[in-house]
Order: structure tokens, then C-alpha cells, then sequence
């Protein structure tokens, strides 16, 4: 396999009325072609600003890439004119987003919506345009998909609506689709009906996938591979029955003891405490406060992603095997 | 977040005494205020006797620093003397709005059905009348006078408040503090007028301020057409009567029409200001 | 759209303007001194035998209700007396001017949209830009100047300063003959001063609200989407975000028009433009009441109208109103 993305040391940050903030500190990781790496953790802890910085959307300002890398099949994309991104996305790079509900513009036809994006890539004429985007409705499970083409999204259901976000994303073949959270908005049967869809898409057209959640079931039946981000950083990486079985930093145990089951609904459990704010992180471990294995050099020392086998993690405890 | 707890209204001080533009829009205000009611004590010039030759040109005569109209007439004599009845107008026409407007749109919003149907309805209705027009064939029909004038404007005037003032209770009236009130029996009236009312009064006041300012301009409109009282002397007025003779001299248009803009101008940024401190969210921006 | 929505607001639309047919009776009642009086005007110079043809024509020797019947059943014909002062019907008088208004409120209004959107749309791209300082600057001055002052100083300065556009009347008295395009043209000449008088005060409030209106759908996920779709800043700005902008725009667009036509009267009576509003004017000072309440049914009829066609262009506009009643 070959890395198709590669994102290296990548840091980003934010003016906020308490100063410039670090968003994203140090975020390495990379994708393979055809694989579904997953990237889990609670909501603030950088995961969509990863997605957005590689779509090359971080709204700047008040964001900005402050350091690091991301490399497309090789090329940088950081310092890319704006039309070269403006080529890639859509085009090599696609995304689905959280809310189906306002993804989508509401003055226009969902056929129009999806005629746009395959016309501002593709040498293709109107009508061919059109009859290709009923045939990805069709593909992505919408029944009489010639008439719903017709309607606005406001006519569509939830879970249609994300089937047409999925049709709009994958319309021109990406390398690449990025899935923030595509099913938190939606009713638990249609979220396993939308998961379903993305993996026979991606077996059909050959896709990466970054899956962006922070539910650890989600990870265990989608992903190959996970990067578990924490305040910015990632702080745990491996392959998904590596982490899922084995997991080292507190922190992913946390997670991964939120995996309800049949005995337990441990999705009503979480982990103690609250994400410290971006702008109130101290010196040393950010998950030091949450952290029951804490001692004295996790308050002074901040660890860095230290791999052990093919299994990375970002933790003191761990290391000095305190745990 | 401020962790020092404060009241609302104690923040949205704070937060305007830290507003440049709405500080100069009250200085501005306030020293118009002043020059209209105490102008007299320090220039003694009477606006309506005729007191010079005409059109004498402003900076060449210091007994009359912005010239004389096409009379002979002091004009900043004239500027002190207008001032007082234009504000009058402009605030009685505002406290009248705002008081048919919260009245319609407080018992439209609070009881809903068909209290709301008609009382919307009516409010389209005046909406139709295009308001200036009507105000003045009030004026006319009545006779010409400060307390008519106000009072049309006052009629013309208050749909968009009641507009206003309806959202805000129909916002408010869900929330869980008018629930707690009505669930231990609180009455009716009690609850618009002492429950939802004050928790509605920031946009309300917002409104009122730039009520005063829309007033104060339709005052000048009708001053302007000659159809106010013809013996006060107002700003308007004072630039209706020297419409004739622009070409021949600028300055007895021009300086009334600097002074509507700028207290019209000031009223606004108060307002402005008003809104940046109610509202800390857009304050951010 | 359905049908049965259009007759709906067809019907309120009838109804608000006998509304306004009754307000006119209501006033003349009110106004204080003798009906008759009141209707030939006090400048009307009224003979007896007029104010007892008067009192014949309106039944004013009549119950009140018969009077009110008499007077409804001549507004359904258009018929609004004689005008004493011009002495012709008064529904003539209107119908010579009230072309030039529509004219005027119209080519103001589109004026102001245009330019309003397109410097709110520029201020948005960029919240803490100059163009955004300028455009708060801009609307908090154009709402505060005296719409006829505005005229005024226009005047003083297009009259002598530069003399490249007329200041008074709609046409010029040398071009009265010439073929349909020059005079077309002449009357455009005519037109730009006011049009840009009326037009300041909306175009500021235009361009603030298109610009609160843009910041708030660029924030929007949509507009996310279209960006990651790979579409351009261009068609990110004026297809997605615009078009759904353009809605709250539209509203207050049709809210306006009423104000417009209060406006209109101010800038006709400043330029002599001889439109409604000047006739309004000339009327209220020779207390010409017929004439008064007739512009005043046909400014209130114009507004209703222009809110009818704002509702459907809503409706159009938005497809999450189509087809609702």
C-alpha cells in the first residue's frame, strides 16, 4: 500500500479573546490508499480541525496553519496557490459533515447541488451531469431517486439527506473522503444503515476514508486503523484491534470502557472530568487532571507520541510502566 | 467568562462606558440638549425679529456668527430656538409609539389565537398607510399643531414596535419563568406587565431609541413642507423657508440640516450602543 | 404555488384597502367643522350651491351608515369627487402622476438593493475590514440625514458647482417633441438626482442588513459544503450564500415600500418631480381634501400591491414556502 496523505508535526492556531490558542500541536499521521483510519476523542479536542485543515478550510482568521505539513501523494498542500486546493477538493478530497440537516443548501434542488460538484471537476456536459447524479442517488440507497433528485433538501429525511452528502462526495472519485461524525445526527438505525453504505462505497470506488468520531463502537466496526486525539495532540496510535483490544493510554481506556455492551449500557458512563480549555493548558500532560495513573512528572512534563512496536502512545505512566 | 458576579444591566453599563462611538453619540446629545435649553443665557438673539440685512454670509458678522436668512433672521438664533420643539416633538412621538406598540404587541403575543389574528391585522393595516402621507393629512385635517404632529407621528409610527415587542413574548412567554409564574397562579396582567415586559425591555429600549431618531426626522418633514405650526420656529421649518432662495445663499438650509443629521446622528450611535451592550455575543465580533 | 394562498392574499388585499376607504370616512367625520366644509376645503373657496351639492352627492343629510354605503360604493368606482382646486375628478389628476412615482420609487429602490447588497456582500468577506467600518458608518449616516436635505444640498451642489445633471421637473421643456428614445433618455437624466436622493437612506440600511444577513449564512454548514465541494469564492459568495442572504433582504425590501412612497413625497416636493407626492403636497396646502384622501387610497393601494408581489417573490425564493397556504 501507499501513503496517500501524510500529515507531519502539522500545528494549528486560533486568536481568541484569551490570546492566540494551539488548536492542533504536533498532529503526525498518515493514510493509506483504500484504508478507513479512524480518529476518535471527545468533542474540542481537534479532531474536525484536522479534517478542515486538510480540506485547506480552516477559517482564517481567526485559525491559521501555524507549523507543519500535509502532504497529498506527495505533494505539499500548506503553502498550495488556493486553486490548486480549490482543484483538489471535491475532486481528490471530499468530505461529509456532522449535520445532514444544514449541510445542504436549502434554495437548491439536491440534483442541482450534485450536478455542481461533478461540473466544477469534470469536462462533462449538463445533461450527462444530471443523468450521473441520479445514478449516484440511486447508488447511495435512494428509492425513485429521478424524482427525489427534484426535491430540496428540506423534502428528504435525515438519513437521505446524508445519503446525498455521501453521492455529492463521492461524485467525482476522491482518493480521499473525510466523515466528521456523518451519523451523530441521526437516528441509531439509520446510523448503522449509513455506515453500511460508506463501507460498500469504499469497497466500490477504492476510497480512503477518515472517519472522524468519538464513539469507540463506531471505531471497532469501520476502522483499520485509529489515532486517538486528546487537547490538540495525538496521543495514542495503532492499528484498530491493537487499540481496541490493548489499549495503553488512560485515556483511550476511558474510551473504550464507554463501548456499551449487552450486560451494560456503559454509554451513559464517561470518563471523569472535562477537556481542559485550549487556552488554560499547562505544562505538562493535558490529561493529567482526568488521569488516575497521574504523579508529579505528568504535572511538569509534556510526553511526546513515543512508539513502542507499531503501537504509539503519548504517555509517562505508560512508559515508566507505572500501569 | 467575567467570573465577578453582576447584574445584566450593571455589564451592559460597563460594556457601553467602554463604547467610543455611543460616549460621543451621548456628548453630542447631551450638549444639544443644552444649547437648546439654556442657548438663550449666553446668545441673546431673538429668532423670529428680523435683525439684519438678508443673507449675510456666515464668519463676516460676529454679532451673527452663521449669517441671516432670507429675511434678515439670526439663524443661530434660530438654531437655539428650533432645537427645543423639534426634541419635544421627537420624544412625545416616541413615548406614544412605544406605548400603543408594546400595548398591541405585548397582549398579541401574550394570549395568541385570535386575539393575535386581529391585533396583527390592524397592525398590517397601519403598516399599508404610507406613513409620512398620512401623518400629514392628519395634521391637516386637525389643526397644525406641536401636540397634533406628535401625535400623528405617534400613529404612524407604531407597527414596527408592536412587531418587536410581539416576537419578544412569544420568545419569552415559553421559558420556564413565566411557566413557574403561571403555574402558582400569578395573573394575566401580572405576568405581561411584570414578568415578560421587563425581561423583554433591552431590544424594546433599542427600538425606542431609534424611535426618537425616525420621529425627530418625520417632525423635520412636515416643519419642511410648511405644514407644522407656522409660529414655532423648528429646524425644519427653518429649511423650508429658505427653500427658495438655495441658490442665492447655502448656508440657511444648510446649518438646520447639519443640526437634524447630527442629533438624528447621535441618537443613533446611542442606540447603537445601547445594542452592543445588551448583546455581549455580538460585541465579540 | 397554490392557487387558493394567492386568492387568500388577493382577498386580505381588498379588505385592507376598504379599510383604508372607511379610514378616509372616519377622518372626514372626525376632522373638526362641518363635513361639507371639510370636503370642498377651506381654500376651495365653497359657494353655498357647492357645499349643497356636495352635501347631496356624499348624503350627508343622510344616516351615517347610508353616508358610509354611498361613500364605499363610489371608491369601488375609482370615484373620488372633484378636485376644487385643479377642478377636475380627482381620479384623473392621480392617474397623469402617478406613473412618475411609481418610476421614481422604483428605480430608487432597485438602485438601493443593488448597490446595498453588493458593498454588504463586500463588507462580509471580511467582518474587521475597512469595507465592513465603512459600510456601519455609511448606514448609521444615511439613516440620520433629512431625506429632503440630502435633495437640497444635491441641488445646491448640481446647480451651480456642477452642472451636469437637471435639478428640477421631469423633462425638458426643448425635448417635449423629439422621438420616444431621446425623451426616454431625458427623463433618465431627469431622474438621477432624485433617484439617488430617495435611494441613500435605504441603500445604507440595504447594505448593513445584507451584510449582518451574509455574515450570518457564511457561517452556515452549506456554505461549508460548497467550499469543500471545490467551488469557487465567487460562486461561494453569490450563488450559495446570496441566494439564501437574499431572503431576509426581500422581507424588509417589501417593508420598505411604504416608507419609500412617504420618501418619494419629500424628493418630488425638493425636485419638483410631478409625481403623486407633489400633488400630495399642492393638495394639502390648498386643503384640497378629495384630492388629499384620493393620493392617499392610491399610495396605500401601491403598498399593498408591492407586498403581494414581495409575498410571491418570497415564496418563490424560498422553496421551503412553496406550496403552503
Amino acid at each position: 500500500m501507499s501513503r496517500i496523505l501524510e500529515i507531519d508535526d502539522l500545528a494549528v492556531d486560533f486568536d481568541t479573546r484569551f490570546g492566540r490558542v494551539r488548536a492542533l500541536d504536533g498532529v503526525s499521521v498518515g493514510l493509506e490508499a483504500g484504508e478507513t483510519l479512524g480518529l476518535v476523542g471527545e468533542s474540542g479536542c481537534g479532531k474536525s480541525i484536522t479534517a478542515l485543515a486538510v480540506m485547506g478550510l480552516v477559517p482564517t482568521p481567526p485559525g491559521r496553519i501555524g507549523a507543519g505539513s500535509i502532504r497529498f501523494c506527495g505533494e505539499e498542500l500548506i503553502k498550495a496557490p488556493k486553486s490548486r486546493l480549490r482543484n483538489l477538493r471535491g475532486a481528490e478530497i471530499a468530505m461529509i459533515f456532522q449535520e445532514p440537516m444544514s449541510s445542504l443548501n436549502p434554495v437548491f434542488t439536491v440534483e442541482d447541488q450534485i450536478v455542481e460538484a461533478i461540473m466544477l471537476h469534470r469536462p462533462i456536459e449538463y445533461d450527462a451531469a444530471r443523468r450521473e447524479a441520479v445514478a449516484l442517488l440511486e447508488r447511495v440507497g435512494i428509492p425513485e431517486a429521478a424524482q427525489r433528485a427534484r426535491d430540496y433538501p428540506h423534502q428528504l429525511s435525515g438519513g437521505m439527506r446524508q445519503r446525498v452528502m455521501i453521492a455529492m462526495a463521492v461524485s467525482c472519485r476522491p482518493r480521499v473522503l473525510i466523515a466528521d461524525e456523518p451519523t451523530t445526527a441521526l437516528d441509531v438505525t439509520v446510523q448503522a444503515q449509513i455506515f453500511d453504505l460508506l463501507g460498500e462505497i469504499q469497497h466500490e470506488f477504492g476510497v480512503a476514508i477518515i472517519l472522524i468520531t468519538h464513539d469507540m463502537g463506531v471505531i471497532s466496526e469501520m476502522a483499520d486503523r485509529v489515532a486517538v486525539m486528546y487537547a490538540g495532540r495525538i496521543i495514542e496510535e495503532a492499528g484498530a484491534d491493537d487499540v481496541l483490544d490493548h489499549p495503553q493510554h488512560p485515556y483511550t481506556r476511558g474510551l473504550i470502557a464507554c463501548i456499551p455492551t449487552l450486560e451494560d449500557d456503559a454509554s451513559l458512563r464517561e470518563i471523569p472530568g472535562v477537556v481542559p480549555p485550549l487556552h488554560a493548558l499547562g505544562r505538562g500532560c493535558a490529561f493529567a487532571d482526568r488521569c488516575a495513573y497521574m504523579d508529579a512528572r505528568c504535572r511538569r512534563e509534556r510526553p511526546a507520541l513515543a512508539p513502542t512496536g507499531h503501537h504509539a502512545n503519548a504517555c509517562l505512566a505508560v512508559a515508566e510502566g507505572r500501569l | 467568562m467575567d467570573e465577578s458576579a453582576q447584574s445584566p444591566a450593571a455589564e451592559a453599563w460597563i460594556a457601553f462606558c467602554h463604547n467610543i462611538p455611543a460616549l460621543a453619540g451621548l456628548l453630542i446629545l447631551l450638549g444639544i440638549v443644552a444649547l437648546t435649553l439654556y442657548g438663550t443665557l449666553f446668545y441673546a438673539g431673538d429668532a423670529y425679529e428680523i435683525v439684519w440685512a438678508p443673507h449675510e454670509k456666515p464668519l463676516t458678522e460676529s454679532d451673527f456668527p452663521l449669517g441671516t436668512d432670507y429675511l434678515g433672521r439670526d439663524i443661530v438664533a434660530g438654531l437655539i430656538a428650533g432645537g427645543g420643539p423639534t426634541l419635544a416633538v421627537g420624544l412625545c412621538a416616541a413615548l406614544l409609539t412605544m406605548v400603543i406598540g408594546i400595548a398591541f404587541g405585548a397582549l398579541a403575543g401574550y394570549y395568541g389565537g385570535w386575539v393575535d389574528i386581529v391585533l396583527m391585522r390592524i397592525t398590517e393595516f397601519f403598516q399599508v398607510l404610507p406613513a409620512l402621507l398620512f401623518a400629514m393629512v392628519l395634521v391637516t385635517l386637525f389643526s397644525p399643531s406641536l401636540v397634533t404632529i406628535a401625535i400623528a407621528i405617534g400613529v404612524v409610527s407604531w407597527p414596527q414596535t408592536a412587531r418587536l415587542t410581539r416576537a419578544e413574548f412569544l420568545k419569552i412567554k415559553e421559558l420556564e419563568y413565566v411557566t413557574a409564574a403561571r403555574a402558582i397562579g400569578t395573573r394575566d396582567r401580572r405576568i405581561i406587565w411584570k414578568v415578560i415586559l421587563p425581561n423583554a425591555a433591552p431590544p424594546l429600549i433599542v427600538s425606542a431609541t431609534l424611535t426618537v431618531g425616525v420621529a425627530i426626522l418625520f417632525e423635520a418633514g412636515i416643519s419642511f413642507l410648511g405644514l407644522g405650526d407656522p409660529n414655532t420656529m423648528s429646524w425644519g421649518l427653518m429649511i423650508g423657508m429658505n427653500r427658495e432662495y438655495i441658490l442665492d445663499a447655502w448656508w440657511p438650509v444648510t446649518f438646520p440640516g447639519l443640526a437634524i443629521f447630527l442629533t438624528v446622528f447621535s441618537v443613533s450611535l446611542l442606540g447603537d450602543g445601547i445594542n452592543d451592550a445588551f448583546n455581549p455575543r455580538l460585541r465579540e465580533r | 404555488m397554490s392557487g387558493s394562498y394567492l386568492i387568500k392574499r388577493l382577498l386580505w388585499g381588498v379588505l385592507l384597502m376598504a379599510g383604508v376607504v372607511v379610514l378616509n370616512f372616519l377622518l372626514i367625520r372626525l376632522a373638526p367643522g362641518d363635513a361639507a366644509l371639510v370636503i370642498a376645503g377651506e381654500m376651495g373657496g365653497a359657494s353655498e350651491e357647492m357645499l349643497a351639492s356636495i352635501r347631496k352627492e356624499y348624503g350627508l343629510d343622510r344616516p351615517l351608515m347610508v353616508q358610509l354605503g354611498l361613500y364605499l360604493a363610489d371608491m369601488a368606482r375609482l370615484d373620488f369627487g372633484q378636485s376644487f382646486y385643479f377642478n377636475q375628478p380627482v381620479t384623473g389628476l392621480i392617474a397623469q402622476r402617478v406613473g412618475a412615482t411609481i418610476l421614481l420609487v422604483i428605480v430608487a429602490q432597485l438602485l438601493a438593493i443593488f448597490i446595498g447588497v453588493v458593498l454588504g456582500v463586500l463588507a462580509a468577506r471580511n467582518p474587521g475590514g475597512p469595507m465592513s467600518a465603512f459600510v456601519s458608518v455609511f448606514a448609521t449616516i444615511g439613516y440620520a440625514v433629512p431625506v429632503f436635505w440630502t435633495g437640497i444640498m444635491l441641488i445646491i451642489l448640481f446647480a451651480s458647482v456642477l452642472p451636469i445633471f437637471p435639478v428640477e421637473g421631469m423633462q425638458s421643456v426643448k425635448l417635449r417633441e423629439a422621438g420616444i428614445i431621446v425623451k426616454s433618455l431625458d427623463i433618465l437624466h431627469h431622474l438621477v438626482l432624485p433617484a439617488f436622493t430617495l435611494a441613500v437612506i435605504y441603500l445604507a440600511q440595504y447594505a448593513r442588513l445584507s451584510r449582518a444577513s451574509m455574515l450570518e449564512v457564511l457561517g452556515s454548514d452549506y456554505i461549508r459544503t460548497a467550499r469543500a465541494k471545490g467551488a469557487s469564492e465567487a460562486s461561494v459568495l453569490f450563488k450559495h450564500a446570496l441566494r439564501n442572504a437574499a431572503l431576509p433582504i426581500l422581507t424588509v425590501a417589501g417593508l420598505q415600500f411604504g416608507n419609500l412612497i412617504s420618501g418619494a413625497l419629500l424628493v418630488e416636493t425638493v425636485f419638483n418631480w410631478p409625481g403623486m407626492g407633489r400633488l400630495a403636497f399642492d393638495s394639502i396646502l390648498r386643503r384640497d381634501h378629495p384630492t388629499i384622501l384620493g393620493v392617499l387610497f392610491f399610495s396605500a393601494a401601491m403598498v399593498v400591491v408591492a407586498n403581494l408581489l414581495t409575498d410571491l417573490a418570497y415564496r418563490f425564493a424560498d422553496p421551503r414556502l412553496r406550496g403552503r397556504t
